[in-house]
C-alpha cells in the first residue's frame, strides 16, 4: 500500500522526513481477520439462509460490502494526521452524542428489546454506540493530551463527565456491555495519561458504588445482572443465557484441536449455537477450525494489538499516543469479552468480535480506530518517547 | 537527544502489554481446556443432544371386507411437537394452539414451560388440521413447535361394523377391540429402529439419518363381511330396537363355510369419533353377551333322540299342560293338543313335549349333543373377549329339573355367535363348521394365509334335514310365522327367555331377551341368521306382546334374509 508522498517541510528534531511505510504486520492481520471473518459469516449463514430458500450468499455479499467499506475508512484515516482531530475533538463528541440522543427517540430502532439502532433505509441500520467508542477515545485523548504529567483531580473529573455522558445515553438503551467498555477505555487512557494510583483506586470504588447505587434505585434490574452473572453458575438458566452458553462451549468443544473443518460445524450449522454470525461468531472458528484456528485468530489480535502499543510508543504527541492507547483497549476489551463470552468465563454481553462479526458499524468504527493507531505510526518519532508536548517541557 | 527518554507514561504503555499478554494467556488457557481437555466430553454432549434413537413406526395393515373395502387404514398425519426452550411466551404460543387442538389454553402453556425439548402436544393430525395449525404457528410468528410424521388409524366405513373391527389405542396405535386386537400380531407389523441427527429446532437433517433397520409393515387383513350384507343387518336391527329395545344383535353367516356376512352389535360407535365414545357400546354384544336360550335350544335335545333313534319324526308325545318335575311346574305357553308328533312338539314349540323327549334321552346323552354342538366353549377364534357361555357337566346337573331346562334352554348360557353354530350345523347337514369373521391375512410381501375353520360331525345329515323340516313348520304354521318370506322356504326357531340380571343375580319381571335363528332356503341353506333382542318392549298391532322372540325377533329376521337372500343371488325355492 502506497501512502501519500510527504509533504516537504521544514526538517526540524521532530520532524524529520521519513518515508511513510504502511505497518504490514498491522494491515496483514487487519486483513487477514477480516477474509477470516467473511468466511465464517458465510459458513454460518449459509445453511440457515438455504434451509429458508433465501440465496446462500446473501448474508457474506452484506458484510462483504461492510468489509469493503471498512478498509476504505481505514485507508483513508491511515492518511490523514490525526493529530489534527484534535481541533475538531468538542465537534466529533458533540455530533457523536447527538446521534446516540437520535437512537432513544422514535427514530431508533428496537430490536429484541433492546433500541440500538438507526434505521437509514437502503444503506441499513446504524448503530450509533459502535462510533460513540472512537468519538470517546478521541474526546478523552484531547482533553488529557495537554495535561502535566501528573493529573489534577479536576481533569479525573472531566474525563469521568467525558465518559458519563454517552454511557448514561447507551445505559438507557440498554446495553451494559458497551457501558462496561467506555469504563475500561477511560480507565485504561486515564492510567496511560498519569493518574496516579489513589486517582485509580479513586475511579474504581467510585465505579462500584456507583453500581450499586444504580441497582439499589432500580435503574439496574435484577436480570441484567443475573444475565451478567449468569456464567458463574452452571445451573442458572436466565432468558436462556445458561443455555446460549453451553450451546457455545459444546460448540468450541467440538472443534477438539484441528476442528472439523468447514462446514462440518454440526452445532453451528444446526443452529444450536445462537447469534452464531455476529456475537457468537467465533464459537464457528472453534468448531470448524479448531484450537489451531482459534489460537490463530487470538495470535492475529495479539500482532494488532503490539502493533498499535509500539505506534503509541512512538507517537510524535501525547494526543496520539492516547489515541492509540484508547484503540488498543478498545480492541484489547472486546476480543476478551467476546471470545470469554464463547468459552464460559465472560458474561454473556452485546459485545461483537472485532473485524470478524457480522455488522457494519461495528467493523466500520474499528476499522477507524485501527487507522488512527496506523496513522500515529505512520508518522511517528524518529526517536521513540521524543515528544513535541515532553519537549517543550524541558528545559 | 540521543537516546530515547523512557517516561511514565510510555512504562504504563508497558504495563498495558503485560496486562494484555496474560489476558490473552488466560484465554488461550481457557481454549486449551475447552478444546484439548474437556473436548471429548462436550462433543459427546454435543451429539447427545443432536443425535437421537429413534423408533420407525410401521405402517398398520388394512382391515378390508370380503369385497376388498376399506373398513379400518393407516394415512400419513402428524403430531404436533413443542420444543419448550425455544418458547419464549408460552401462554401466548398456549392461546394460539390451544383452541385449535380443542386442549385447554392453561394445560397447554404447563406443557410449554415444562423442562424437556420433545413435548407431544397433540396426535394423529390429518393433513388438514396440521395445514391449519402450521398456518396459524406461522402468522404468529411461534418458534419451537414441528410437525413429527404420525400414522393416523381411520374408519373410511365409520360405524358400520365398528364393535367388529374395533379400536386401536391413540398413544401407539395398537388395537385394543375387535378385530384390531384380536389380530394385533399380524396388523402392527415391527417397527425399525434408525438414528436421526436433529437441529436445535428439532427437525431432522435429511443427511444425517443412518437407517438401522427398516420397519416391517403390518399384514393386511381380509373379513369375511359384506359391507352390503352389515348394511342391512344394521339397518333392520336398528329399525327394530328404535321401536323400543335396549339394544340387540344380528349374525349373517354362511353355514357351509362358517364364514360370517355379517354381525351387527347395537348399539354401536363411531371409531373416528373418540370423543363422544361410550366404553358401553365397544362390547360385541353378538360374542360378549351371554344369554339363557329358550326355546332356540329346543333342537339340541330333539336331534340327539332322533340321531340316537330314540324317537322319530311322527313319534307321539304326550303333552299334557303341565308337568311337574321335582318341585318344579313346567307348563306351555298356549293351549296345545294333549299329544303331538315330535315335529309338531318342535313346530308348536311345546315346552312338556321337549321336556319328556330329553326325559328319554337322558342327562349325559344330551349333555354330549351340547357339547357337540360347540355350547360351553369359545365357537370362534377371531374375537376377543368371546364368552365361553355356560354349560355345566351333567354330572353337575341337577337330578331332575335341571336336565328338564336345559332342554328349553334355560340354566344353559349361549352366546348369539354359539347358536349361529347350533343353527349353522343344521343347516350343513349335521357338519359343526367354526364361525369366523377373519378370511386372510395377506402378508407385507404378499403371502397370503386363508382361514381354515376347524369342522366337527355332529349329526347325520338325516337328522340334520329331519330338524330343518320340524324348522321350516315352525315358521310355515308354529310359532315363527313372522319369519316368512316371499320366494323361499324359511325355517327356524323363535326363543323367549326371562333376562336374568347378573348383578342383582335374580330373573327380571318383565324384561326378556327375544330370539329368532333361522335357516333359508331350508333344503339347500345359503344363510343362518341369529336375531337377538335385549328387552323389547311395546305391541304389535293385533295386540302380541313384542317381548316374544316371535313377534319382535321374526320380522328382523325375515327383513334381512330377504334382502340377504337377494343379495346373495340365492334362488327362489317357491313361488
Amino acid at each position: 500500500m502506497t501512502m501519500l508522498e510527504p509533504t516537504p517541510q521544514p526538517i526540524t528534531l521532530l520532524q524529520r522526513e521519513r518515508p511513510m511505510r504502511p505497518d504490514l504486520a498491522l494491515v496483514a492481520s487487519y486483513i487477514a481477520l477480516s477474509v477470516l471473518g467473511l468466511l465464517m459469516v458465510y459458513t454460518a449463514s449459509a445453511p440457515r439462509l438455504i434451509d429458508l430458500g433465501l440465496n446462500p450468499t446473501q448474508d457474506l455479499e452484506r458484510q462483504g460490502v461492510f468489509v469493503v467499506v471498512g478498509f476504505i475508512a481505514f485507508a483513508v484515516v491511515s492518511a490523514f494526521d490525526v493529530r489534527h482531530l484534535r481541533r475538531w475533538v468538542p465537534v466529533i463528541y458533540a455530533a457523536s452524542m447527538l446521534t446516540l440522543l437520535v437512537v432513544l427517540t422514535p427514530l431508533g430502532r428496537t430490536v429484541q428489546g433492546a433500541q440500538r439502532w438507526i434505521d437509514l433505509g437502503p444503506l441499513g441500520q446504524f448503530q450509533p454506540a459502535e462510533l460513540a467508542k472512537v468519538a470517546v477515545i478521541v474526546a478523552l485523548a484531547g482533553l488529557l493530551a495537554l495535561k502535566p504529567r501528573a493529573l489534577r483531580w479536576d481533569s479525573i473529573v472531566r474525563a469521568v463527565v467525558v465518559v458519563a455522558i454517552p454511557a448514561f445515553l447507551i445505559f438507557k438503551q440498554p446495553d451494559l456491555g458497551t457501558m462496561l467498555a467506555f469504563g475500561i477505555i477511560a480507565m485504561v487512557i486515564l492510567f496511560v495519561a498519569g493518574a496516579t494510583w489513589r486517582q485509580m483506586a479513586a475511579l474504581m470504588v467510585a465505579a462500584a458504588v456507583g453500581a450499586v447505587v444504580l441497582f439499589q434505585v432500580g435503574a439496574i434490574r435484577q436480570y441484567q445482572v443475573e444475565r451478567l452473572t449468569a456464567f458463574l453458575d452452571a445451573n442458572s438458566d436466565v432468558l436462556g443465557a445458561q443455555y446460549n452458553l453451553q450451546q457455545s462451549e459444546i460448540a468450541i468443544g467440538t472443534g477438539g484441536l484441528f476442528g472439523k473443518g468447514l462446514f462440518n460445524g454440526t452445532q453451528t450449522n444446526l443452529r444450536f449455537v445462537p447469534e452464531q454470525s455476529s456475537d457468537f461468531i467465533f464459537t464457528a472458528v472453534g468448531e470448524q477450525l479448531g484450537f489451531v484456528g482459534a489460537v490463530i485468530v487470538l495470535s492475529l489480535f495479539a500482532i494488532l494489538l503490539w502493533r498499535i502499543l509500539v505506534a503509541s510508543l512512538h507517537a510524535r504527541d501525547r494526543f496520539g499516543q492516547l489515541v492509540a492507547v484508547g484503540a488498543a483497549a478498545l480492541i484489547t476489551f472486546h476480543v476478551f469479552v467476546n471470545v470469554g463470552m464463547t468459552v464460559g468465563v465472560m458474561p454473556i454481553t452485546g459485545l461483537p468480535l472485532p473485524f470478524m462479526s457480522a455488522g457494519g458499524t461495528a467493523f466500520i468504527a474499528m476499522s477507524i480506530a485501527l487507522g488512527m493507531a496506523h496513522s500515529i505510526w505512520l508518522r511517528r518519532s524518529p526517536v521513540p518517547g521524543e515528544r513535541a508536548f515532553d519537549h517543550a517541557q524541558a528545559p | 537527544m540521543g537516546r530515547p527518554q523512557w517516561r511514565l507514561q510510555d512504562a504504563r504503555v508497558v504495563v498495558l502489554g503485560v496486562v494484555m499478554i496474560l489476558a490473552w494467556a488466560g484465554i488461550g488457557y481457557r481454549l486449551f481446556q475447552v478444546q484439548g481437555a474437556d473436548a471429548a466430553m462436550l462433543s459427546q454432549r454435543g451429539f447427545d443432544q443432536r443425535v437421537r434413537h429413534e423408533e420407525i413406526l410401521p405402517k398398520r395393515g388394512t382391515i378390508y371386507d370380503r369385497d376388498g373395502i376399506e373398513l379400518a387404514v393407516t394415512i400419513y398425519g402428524s403430531s404436533l411437537v413443542a420444543d419448550p426452550a425455544l418458547i419464549d411466551d408460552p401462554a401466548g404460543a398456549a392461546a394460539v394452539i390451544g383452541p385449535l387442538i380443542g386442549a385447554n389454553i392453561a394445560d397447554v402453556a404447563v406443557k410449554l414451560e415444562s423442562e424437556g425439548r420433545y413435548v407431544p402436544l397433540a396426535r394423529q393430525l390429518e393433513h388438514a388440521e396440521e395445514e391449519v395449525l402450521a398456518t396459524a404457528i406461522e402468522e404468529a410468528g411461534l418458534d419451537g413447535f414441528t410437525f413429527v410424521e404420525e400414522p393416523v388409524r381411520i374408519y373410511p366405513s365409520g360405524t358400520l361394523a365398528a364393535p367388529v373391527v374395533g379400536l386401536t389405542r391413540l398413544d401407539d396405535g395398537a388395537g385394543i377391540e375387535g378385530i384390531e386386537a384380536i389380530m394385533d400380531g399380524a396388523l402392527a407389523g415391527r417397527p425399525g429402529s434408525r438414528i436421526v441427527e436433529r437441529d436445535a429446532a428439532g427437525r431432522a437433517i435429511p443427511q444425517g439419518e443412518l437407517l438401522i433397520e427398516p420397519a416391517i409393515p403390518g399384514s393386511d387383513v381380509i373379513l369375511t363381511l359384506d359391507r352390503e350384507i352389515q348394511h342391512t343387518s344394521e339397518l333392520a336391527l336398528g329399525a327394530a330396537i328404535e321401536e323400543g329395545a335396549l339394544g340387540g344383535s344380528v349374525i349373517v353367516m354362511d353355514p357351509s363355510s362358517g364364514k360370517i356376512l355379517a354381525m351387527v352389535s347395537l348399539p354401536s360407535f363411531d371409531p373416528n369419533d373418540r370423543s363422544a365414545l361410550d366404553p358401553a357400546t365397544l362390547r360385541n354384544r353378538a360374542v360378549a353377551d351371554v344369554y339363557e336360550p329358550g326355546s332356540t335350544l329346543k333342537v339340541v335335545a330333539v336331534a340327539g333322540a332322533l340321531e340316537l333313534g330314540i324317537v322319530g319324526p311322527t313319534t307321539m308325545i304326550e303333552t299334557p299342560h303341565e308337568i311337574t318335575i321335582g318341585n318344579e311346574v313346567f307348563e306351555d305357553h298356549s293351549e296345545l293338543p294333549g299329544a303331538m308328533t315330535v315335529a309338531d312338539v318342535v313346530a308348536k314349540s311345546s315346552n312338556v313335549g321337549t321336556i319328556e323327549i330329553q326325559r328319554r334321552l337322558g342327562n349325559e346323552r344330551h349333555y354330549a349333543f351340547l357339547d357337540a354342538f360347540g355350547l360351553g366353549r369359545p365357537a370362534s377364534i377371531d374375537f376377543n373377549p368371546e364368552a365361553a357361555g355356560r354349560l355345566d357337566h351333567y354330572s353337575a346337573w341337577c337330578y331332575s329339573t335341571c336336565g328338564a331346562s336345559a332342554a328349553i334352554g334355560y340354566g344353559i348360557g349361549a352366546t348369539p355367535l354359539q347358536m349361529a353354530g347350533v343353527y349353522a350345523t343344521i343347516a350343513n347337514d349335521g357338519e359343526w363348521v367354526e364361525p369366523h369373521v377373519v378370511a386372510e391375512i395377506i402378508g407385507p410381501d404378499g403371502e397370503r394365509v386363508v382361514s381354515e375353520p376347524r369342522r366337527r360331525h355332529v349329526v347325520s345329515a338325516e337328522t340334520a334335514g329331519l330338524i330343518r323340516q320340524m324348522l321350516l313348520g315352525v315358521v310355515e304354521g308354529g310359532t315363527g310365522r313372522r319369519a316368512r318370506i316371499d320366494g323361499f322356504s324359511v325355517g327356524g326357531k323363535t326363543g323367549t327367555s326371562v333376562k336374568f340380571d347378573v348383578e342383582e343375580g335374580v330373573y327380571s319381571e318383565d324384561e326378556t331377551i327375544a330370539w329368532f335363528v333361522g335357516i333359508a332356503p331350508i333344503d339347500d341353506p345359503a344363510i343362518v341368521i341369529v336375531v337377538v333382542l335385549d328387552a323389547p318392549t311395546g305391541l304389535l298391532d293385533d295386540g302380541t306382546e313384542l317381548k316374544f322372540g316371535g313377534a319382535s325377533a321374526a320380522p328382523v329376521f325375515a327383513e334381512i334374509a330377504e334382502s340377504v337372500l337377494h343379495q346373495l343371488g340365492v334362488t327362489p325355492d317357491k313361488d
